[in-house]
């Protein structure tokens, strides 16, 4: 199978540029994607599918670090299960 | 006798660091210009590695530069022996020596990139003890690699003296290696 050329480094910045500007969209919508579909359509275009799935893994991490600064570490409630 | 005293905790660190035997077992890879390497070409000078792949979103650019950074700040101090800066791709399968410089060229000039089969890219991770998972691919083929994050120094007799993780800076870096260069003995044999 004809192998994938990696990003180049000019590929890299658009594709960094797109996902910053949808994750401010995000910051300044209480992150409602509803409201950022147009950002989220340019970052999907720019980066590969990939990245695209790193990135929003790393928005979920980002926040859930953040509520653990500012709201401290809440122990979910046990459940049955060990 | 507090410089005795830095001197034996300095001796018994190299001999931790000797018995640990990080990046001791030899490797064989090749270039990006396809010519074999093997750890006796890189004695005789310091080293700075990292292990990486050419498709990762962003921790490897950011890691390179950083290093890249690091080495061209030593290269501004006068009288320090100069820094080789080197990348070793955990992933062979795309990573070929064409790939490689290509993607290395972007950094720093006297940047260089090793790679090999894939069994040779195991036992060369596995010197340095570095994790190296290849995730599922997607439907086009495409994956990316889980690895440990990690800059190696390397002393010219081969040993690794220090590993730099995510937190550190290129200044921070520069400033750890100028200091390993500047208290650097040679391990005896």
């Amino acid at each position: 199978p004809a192998r994938m050329a990696a990003p180049t480094r000019e590929e890299r910045t658009a594709c960094w540029g797109a996902r910053d500007e949808f994750w401010q969209c995000l910051d300044s919508h209480g992150d409602d994607a509803a409201k950022c579909e147009k950002l989220r359509r340019a970052f999907e275009s720019r980066c590969p599918q990939q990245w695209v799935k790193h990135f929003d893994k790393r928005r979920d991490f980002l926040k859930y670090k953040k509520k653990l600064e500012t709201e401290g570490y809440v122990p979910p409630e046990a459940a049955g299960k060990s | 006798l507090r410089r005795e005293k830095e001197q034996r905790l300095r001796q018994r660190r190299l001999r931790d660091l000797r018995a640990l035997a990080l990046g001791q077992a030899d490797f064989q890879l090749q270039d990006t210009s396809g010519t074999p390497r093997s750890r006796a070409d890189l004695l005789g000078r310091w080293v700075l590695l990292y292990f990486g792949f050419t498709h990762c979103p962003d921790v490897c650019p950011e890691e390179l530069e950083k290093l890249c950074r690091a080495v061209e700040l030593l290269e501004g101090v006068p009288g320090l022996p100069p820094v080789q800066p080197l990348f070793i791709t955990v992933d062979p399968a795309r990573d070929d020596a064409a790939a490689l410089g290509r993607y290395l060229r972007d950094f720093h000039p006297r940047l260089q990139g090793l790679t090999g089969t894939a069994e040779q890219v195991r036992a060369a991770a596995g010197a340095f003890r570095v994790y190296v998972s290849a995730g599922p691919p997607d439907p086009d083929g495409d994956y990316v690699v889980d690895h440990s994050v990690l800059t190696f120094l390397l002393g010219p007799d081969g040993l690794v003296r220090d590993c730099y993780g995510r937190s550190r800076t290129a200044e921070e870096l520069a400033k750890s290696v100028r200091g390993h260069m500047e208290s650097y003995e040679p391990l005896p044999p």
